[in-house]
């Protein structure tokens, strides 16, 4: 008992080392560990800044540290959002929880891909692929658009991941944007009809397409890019390049107003949006630079490439919390 | 009689307040958000109805995997020779100390599609709903084992050795053994259904619809909805009112000694089956490790170190700070409990709902209580990871050590109090000292399921204090295999050291 109690105050000495220290920044990010803790390593290293950071899981990718940022709203905890998505920060702007900063390296991004006044800059994208097993799927049948997931051809072979977290409801709200809620909502029961694997998130339709489970699968650059590292027979198809077009998606950095660090973490927001950084996301994680100059990996699409689907970032925030009950009811919860 | 009462008073209104700051107010806030949700809409809408029948269903099949396995195996390895049974005992029960989602990932690596000894078949099977009741059906069955050993440690030996004169072992197994550990067995199913029920992250690694998915997903998804989150908790609420009901109704006439803990045991000779027995506990122990074997096969321990990061020393840190407050409560509350006092089983009560209410639930309950400037000490800081799982383990804390102050002889502590010693005097001279063996082996408990805690901490830990688990959980989709594989298995051998180190001080200190 004396040994647990000693234990204990020894814990107790120790959970002080978990309290803020001057020079360091926190920064909630939905990117992958795998990819932005090395990019917060760096920028350690450069600036002697520590970087206290908070992860989303794949599941509930890339919501749930925003849903905390909203929770923690009226004492915020965080000085910086790196957001896997450039639709979720939206929810953040429309609650007035973003502080307009017009970093100087925002300057090499082009404009689409930032807002004028500065609350938030885009930089390495990703879009929305097909994963295709080509054991299971002949070349001349290859799919060619994401409207290949509801044909019947396919039933029980293909997979997506649930709606309700992650890229894909983004992708799903930017459908209803653009066709109108009867024709998405139409897709989405054909694809129910289809019998289409509901994943936990796009890494777990990676895994379902590499291990050959389904015939392909609707999932993002980066998951594709992982599973050809790998070695997983997968081939990668950008859908819709001969129509509507892909959804190309910029993670987007917001600097959150009342931020307890704000000065590192301007310094942080600045660092992100440096072409050091683009580089390392378009080595490591197959993300498509924006700006001009940065190498574009062999095997990784530059942006400038692709058929990209007409997005409105703040349209699709709004249609994205608007049809929440609908993909819940979908996805049978 | 009793000396100085404030005292007793002061402690239980102490470890009240512990309880009701960390589990009464954060379900308080989440409740008066929900006032705003449409709650009748929500909760009689056919939806969550057959979300909630079949989350039952799948509950209860696991439980009756539980039973099935752990019944059988508690007889055996409590009452029967099977060769090396203590450590077959060890075997069988050290997955029960693991995050459920670091098996299920185990039996991936096993069954999968491109799995160890995976096929299409294997693969199909376990991301499915006979997947979930697998995976954990083995992983809760030893506390099935664990009960069920506890329970027949209550029988009165001379009942045995009456029976033997007429009976053969099985009959008397079926007759006597199994119906009076009853109330051990119907406890352990009781909870096995609990967690099983309130399990999210096996269902959703498995695609297999849940319904605390349907609560989490008021919580992760784009409308933050915690008030909602707590309207669809409330069915699991009255699940676990009525379960602990259910509980207090089948245990709470019986004394608390019944539960077990006697030194006595009579031990029977299997003679001719002896070998077969072994065998068969040694595989089902063994089959529960095969998930750990297989993570094991896939891991690399290139570049750890720095996917680690200070992960593991959070962990650690945190479990015991809240191990050791969970015993401080627990020894408040669960003398009361032994002593049939009302305000120590409301607050027993208390923490048995905390215990069934969803991790992240009460997550989002810590984040709108204690996101305040005036408590930012405890939710800017790792305090607030504790206050989680004091929260949400108060229950290991109260149960074990009522039990066991239960069979202390109270005499003791009464005739103390008749010379004058407070409260807190025989707290400290006489109920630690004579019950320090159950305290520290309650503290160790409480400590470990810590350690394995994911949903409590992955919604409020505070920047760069992450745990393990949480860490596993994070890199698990993206990670590259081999590195996730093998932060699991440096889990489990955290786990296993705390668990060797804690039994071995525990059997060094047989005086205590």
């Amino acid at each position: 008992m004396r040994c647990a109690l000693l234990v204990a105050a020894i814990a107790i000495a120790g959970l002080g080392g978990c309290k803020s220290s001057a020079r360091e920044v926190v920064v909630y990010t939905s990117v992958d560990q795998p990819f932005s803790q090395p990019v917060f390593e760096a920028f350690e290293k450069q600036t002697g800044i520590h970087v206290r950071a908070v992860y989303d899981t794949e599941e509930t990718k890339s919501t749930g540290v925003v849903n905390r940022l909203i929770a923690e709203a009226k004492n915020p905890q965080a000085d910086v959002f790196w957001a896997n998505d450039p639709v979720r920060p939206f929810l953040l702007i429309d609650r007035g929880m973003v502080e307009p900063y017009a970093a100087p390296n925002a300057a090499g991004i082009p404009a689409p891909f930032k807002a004028a006044d500065g609350t938030w800059t885009g930089l390495a994208a990703r879009a929305r692929v097909l994963l295709v097993n080509p054991k299971k799927v002949p070349s001349a049948e290859q799919p060619r658009s994401i409207k290949a997931l509801a044909d019947a051809r396919w039933k029980g072979q293909i997979a997506i991941a649930n709606p309700v977290f992650g890229t894909t409801t983004m992708h799903v709200a930017a459908l209803f944007t653009a066709w109108g809620d009867e024709r998405a909502q139409a897709f989405l029961s054909d694809l129910k009809a289809n019998d289409v694997r509901i994943a936990s998130s796009n890494g777990e339709v990676k895994r379902l397409v590499a291990t050959g489970e389904v015939a392909f699968g609707l999932t993002d650059t980066d998951d594709a890019h992982e599973a050809l590292e790998d070695g997983a027979p997968v081939e990668v198809v950008y859908p819709d390049q001969d129509g509507d077009g892909t959804p190309i998606m910029p993670t987007v950095v917001v600097l959150l107003r009342s931020s307890p660090h704000g000065e590192t973490g301007c310094q942080l927001v600045n660092y992100l949006l440096s072409a050091d950084v683009e580089t390392m996301l378009a080595a490591k994680a197959a993300q498509m630079p924006l700006r001009a100059g940065v190498p574009v990996p062999k095997g990784v699409r530059s942006v400038g490439e692709l058929r990209a689907f007409a997005m409105d970032y703040p349209s699709v925030a709004k249609t994205m919390a608007r049809i929440q009950p609908v993909l819940r009811t979908w996805a049978g919860l | 009689m009793c000396g100085r009462p404030w005292q007793e008073r002061a402690a239980v209104a102490l470890a009240g307040a512990v309880l009701l700051a960390s589990v009464a107010a954060p379900l308080v806030v989440l409740a008066a958000d929900g006032v705003h949700a449409d709650a009748r809409a929500m909760l009689t809408a056919a939806s969550t109805w057959s979300l909630l029948a079949w989350s039952s269903a799948l509950a209860a099949l696991v439980t009756a995997v539980a039973l099935t396995v752990g019944v059988p195996l508690g007889v055996l390895l409590g009452r029967t020779d099977i060769v090396a049974r203590r450590a077959a005992f060890l075997a069988h029960a050290f997955p029960m100390f693991l995050p459920p989602l670091l098996l299920a990932l185990g039996w991936f690596h096993l069954f999968g599609q491109s799995g160890l000894v995976g096929s299409d078949a294997t693969a199909r099977i376990l991301f499915g709903p006979a997947g979930v009741v697998g995976v954990l059906g083995l992983a809760f069955a030893p506390i099935m084992t664990a009960l069920t050993m506890l329970g027949l440690d209550a029988i009165d030996p001379s009942l045995i050795e009456a029976a033997r004169l007429l009976a053969r072992p099985p009959r008397i197994t079926a007759r006597i053994l199994v119906p009076i550990a009853w109330p051990a067995i119907a406890l352990g199913a009781l909870v096995v259904f609990s967690l099983a029920f309130s399990e999210l992250g096996v269902p959703m690694f498995l695609r297999v619809r849940a319904y605390p998915a349907a609560v989490f997903a008021r919580l992760g998804g784009v409308d933050y909805a915690p008030g909602e989150a707590f309207v669809l908790v409330l069915p699991q609420l009255a699940i676990g009112a009525a379960l602990l009901c259910i509980e207090r109704r089948a245990i709470g006439r019986r004394p608390l000694t019944v539960l077990g803990l006697r030194r006595d045991r009579l031990v029977f000779a299997l003679g001719a089956w002896r070998p077969i027995a072994t065998a068969a506990c040694w595989a089902i122990a063994l089959l529960g490790l095969a998930p750990i074997a297989a993570l094991a096969s896939r891991a690399s321990w290139r570049e750890l170190g720095s996917w680690l990061g200070a992960s593991a020393r959070n962990g650690l840190i945190d479990g015991a700070v809240a191990a050791t407050a969970v015993t401080a409560v627990g020894l408040v509350i669960g003398r009361g409990v032994a002593r049939a006092q009302a305000p120590a089983r409301a607050l027993d009560a208390l923490a048995v709902l905390a215990f069934v209410t969803p991790g992240a639930v009460l997550g989002a309950g810590l984040i709108a209580v204690w996101n305040r400037p005036a408590t930012q000490l405890v939710y800017g800081t790792s305090a607030i990871v504790v206050l989680g799982y004091v929260a949400r383990y108060a229950v290991l804390g109260t149960r074990p050590i009522a039990i066991a102050l239960a069979r202390g002889a109270a005499s003791l502590e009464d005739a103390a109090a008749t010379v004058g010693a407070g409260y807190l005097r025989r707290l400290v001279r006489i109920v630690v000292p004579s019950h320090a063996r159950a305290l520290a082996g309650t503290w160790l408990l409480a400590f470990v399921f810590c350690l394995r805690d994911l949903e409590t901490a992955v919604l409020c830990y505070p920047p760069g204090g992450e745990t393990l688990p949480v860490r596993i959980f994070a890199l698990e989709a993206n990670g590259r295999p081999a590195v996730v594989a093998g932060l699991a298995v440096l889990h489990a051998l955290i786990t296993a050291g705390v668990l060797a180190l804690g039994l071995a001080l525990l059997r060094a200190r047989r005086t205590w």
